[in-house]
């Protein structure tokens, strides 16, 4: 799911020079035809460097982005919600589990990356560092940080690794029902009572700041990305994906009768971009640096449940375990 | 054959399933495996879903609709047995519980397939699938972990000999226990208990585990007759918390 | 903790201790093949961590066959798929497969996958009977090499899959049927309408 706001640390250029330039040409001669590149094939240290990081902060967001949803599990109303979103938050532990097997296949280990998570070494998408204080907030998350995940997973699933492409075919295709229902949420509280109608104006003007620094700092401040993008790791600006998030969902948003707590939000008719007040990164980078709401939770959590966990792997664990790379 | 009889027995299969379901529901996004977290939940759905036939069926014959009955009703008015409202404490806990309650269940849809209250014969028929999993699932983790380390062996061995005095409170009989049997709806639950037994020391033999001796054991009952434990009353209260926001309101 | 999560709250306190690092707890990995439909071909889907074969299959279906549509399902350990080279362009993997001498020794099942496209999955290409991995990818350059190109190869022996038994194939019968996981069941066009109506 949340595939986006990556954090992409300033690439050391000369490291792509090291590499033998005859096989470098041809890596990059398969990615431009549009063939992708398998586990086995010859890569890049840079590109299965950066291809671990961002898959793993994917994986990391997923697990990490039950939480929040996680919240409203037990409290969904009526049958139709519970069900809904037993199933939902099901499926980011599923998109979790296949991510970080297609992670595991340039050579980190699932159980190195949990690690790296708990420890605070790897990040996952900042959206989740906020709390959920209402049911309403739980579907904003569902409808719109939904949205904006897909935005990102459609276009990552054109890009250049074959692993990560199927894993989020497969994801794209389980998160058409989220979007669906998060929607179908929000239109039950918009065409609801008052009091529905007020939860999620005030979810709306709580999450609309996270929503802006989904997709990641203004590509004016950006960190350059271009051999990234190059190599089909990245497929789109921050700003294009969120431009693009903003052109489908914001009319959406306004037809249901909320406002968005931004006055300068509005189409400009002549760039045909969305303009916005610029949103605050300072505040971006001091939440994902850990000085988020919940970003210490979030983290607890995580480590209590592999604490709590750690006596059932023991027993399941085989005599002679031996670890094995997956496939594809 | 009064229609209470009937009603009794879809309710109280309900109530379990529900609040079951619910309990299990918790440990979604914190299991101990991702993989397991995953089927954990499905198993928990599969509860909720089959809660929610057993609803639509007594709505059929009368009852309020399933949200209003799930949603509304206070302790004393839930049929369920105390074993499924007891809070998850931790995994061993979950999986024993998983495994002595679905394994009744089972053999209890498995003899409803035969009932002559044709609803009940089609949907024990349906979920014949869905209750095959759960039982392989419990079956598989049970043999894993009762016999793999000296820790996993001896919390699941506390954790059976807390959770048989409830367990065998899923089998207290109905005011009506007579009349079910005599009309063909339900063999009754002398049965299938007996049946259980069976099967669950079936699997327990393939463990380093042993069954706590049912002849000296005091059953905790009551739950039948809307006596519950301290732990239900919170339950509801957190499972219809939205909903008690305005119960008229469309979600 | 002092969480918006009820759940959260209940969770017991565990202290994190400064013992000595704890040796991750590895589970090696098995390879999932799902029959879509009745009669379609097995396809791979992924991989799940478990401790060994059978919990493999109990967990499989769940992370893999809990969506969309299902009749079978199998599992095999990693360690137990035989693997050509991964070719591209429009080379096939089956030229680098070597002659094999046929054995008179004893002969078992091997299920042969296909690679047709890279970046998508791997598809069953059929079965062949062979006295190894080896030998089996040679009968299936043979009999199942069609000349289309083949980027990967994958030889996988009989005996050491988990299959689905004739019985549990009523694991999925429910599947189709579990609409509410489904978009078609989330619908709001009427509802929006009738708002939109009203409110304008």
């Amino acid at each position: 799911m949340y595939g986006g706001g990556n954090t992409f640390e300033g690439i050391k250029i000369d490291s792509i020079a090291q590499e033998d330039p005859a096989k470098l040409a041809e890596f990059e001669s398969r990615i431009a035809r549009g063939e992708k590149i398998e586990p086995t094939d010859w890569m890049p240290q840079l590109y299965r460097k950066q291809l671990i990081r961002m898959i793993e902060q994917h994986a990391h967001s997923e697990i990490i982005g039950a939480l929040p949803e996680g919240t409203w599990i037990t409290r969904a109303p009526g049958f139709k919600r519970k069900m809904a979103l037993m199933a939902k938050v099901q499926d980011e532990v599923g998109h979790a589990q296949l991510l970080y097997s297609a992670a595991e296949t340039l050579g980190k280990s699932r159980e190195q990356m949990i690690d790296d998570l708990i420890t605070g070494k790897s990040k996952y998408s900042n959206v989740f560092n906020y709390p959920t204080f209402t049911w309403a907030d739980c579907c904003f998350i569902s409808w719109l940080v939904d949205a904006g995940a897909i935005v990102n997973q459609l276009a990552n699933a054109k890009g250049s690794y074959g692993p990560y492409c199927r894993a989020l075919d497969r994801i794209c295709a389980e998160e058409s029902f989220h979007l669906k229902y998060g929607h179908h949420c929000v239109i039950y509280l918009a065409s609801g009572t008052q009091k529905q109608r007020d939860m999620f104006q005030e979810a709306l003007n709580r999450w609309w700041p996270p929503m802006m620094h989904f997709f990641g700092p203004s590509d004016k401040i950006s960190t350059h990305t271009e051999v990234l993008m190059r190599w089909k790791v990245k497929m789109g600006t921050n700003d294009d994906m969120r431009n693009q998030f903003l052109d489908m969902y914001v009319p959406k948003i306004w037809e249901l009768g909320f406002t968005i707590p931004d006055p300068n939000l509005k189409k400009n008719t002549e760039t045909g971009r969305w303009d916005y007040t610029e949103p605050d990164w300072e505040e971006f980078k001091r939440v994902i640096n850990g000085d988020g709401p919940c970003n210490k939770e979030r983290l607890e959590v995580r480590r209590v449940a592999e604490e709590r966990g750690k006596w059932v792997r023991e027993a399941l664990k085989a005599p002679k375990a031996t670890y094995v790379t997956p496939l594809a | 054959m009064s229609e209470l009889a009937l009603k009794e027995l879809l309710y109280k299969m309900a109530d379990d399933q529900l609040i079951l379901g619910h309990r299990n529901s918790e440990w979604t996004g914190m299991g101990p495996l991702l993989e397991e977290d995953i089927a954990f939940s499905s198993m928990a759905q599969d509860k909720i879903g089959q809660s929610l036939a057993l609803y639509t069926i007594l709505h059929q014959l009368g009852e309020r609709d399933p949200d209003t009955v799930a949603f509304t009703r206070n302790a004393s008015q839930f049929h369920n047995c105390q074993l499924v409202e007891l809070p998850n404490a931790e995994y061993d806990f979950s999986l024993i519980r998983h495994f002595l309650y679905d394994t009744a269940e089972a053999i209890r849809f498995e003899a409803l397939t035969r009932s002559s209250y044709e609803p009940l014969a089609q949907l024990a028929a349906k979920i014949r699938g869905e209750l095959r999993y759960h039982t392989l699932h419990a079956n598989t983790w049970i043999k894993q972990l009762g016999s793999a380390t000296p820790e996993s062996i001896e919390r699941l061995q506390k954790s059976l000999a807390y959770a048989l005095p409830f367990a065998v409170g899923i089998f207290e009989e109905s005011p009506y226990e007579k009349e079910i049997i005599a009309s063909g709806i339900f063999e009754g639950e002398q049965k299938i208990k007996e049946k259980w037994l069976a099967q669950i020391q079936k699997i327990l033999a393939q463990t380093s585990m042993y069954l706590p001796d049912i002849k000296i054991i005091q059953p905790i009952v009551g739950g039948r007759m809307g006596k519950h434990s301290e732990h239900l009353q919170p339950l509801l209260d957190e499972m219809s918390e939205v909903f008690n926001i305005d119960p008229t309101a469309e979600w | 903790m002092n969480s918006l999560d009820p759940r959260v709250n209940r969770l017991p306190e565990i202290v994190e201790t400064e013992s000595h690092k704890v040796p991750l707890d590895q589970f090696g990995t098995f390879e999932v093949f799902v029959e879509p439909k009745e009669g379609k071909p097995f396809q791979h889907e992924g991989c799940v961590h478990a401790p060994n074969l059978e919990m493999a299959y109990v967990l499989a279906k769940e992370a893999f066959t809990r969506r969309f549509t299902c009749t079978s399902l199998y599992v095999v350990d990693t360690q137990d798929v035989y693997v050509s080279p991964m070719t591209e362009g429009d080379k096939n993997a089956y030229d680098s497969i070597p002659e094999v001498a046929d054995d008179a020794g004893d002969k078992t099942s091997f299920e042969i996958y296909h690679l047709i496209k890279r970046g998508k999955q791997h598809v069953h290409a059929g079965s062949v009977s062979a006295a190894n991995d080896l030998h089996a990818m040679a009968i299936a350059k043979t009999t199942l090499n069609t000349g289309k190109t083949v980027y990967n190869i994958w030889a996988i022996r009989n005996d050491k899959i988990r299959f689905t038994t004739p019985e549990e194939k009523d694991l999925w019968i429910t599947l189709p049927e579990k609409k509410f996981r489904d978009a078609s069941e989330y619908k709001g066009g009427v509802k929006l309408k009738n708002f939109l109506e009203k409110t304008n």
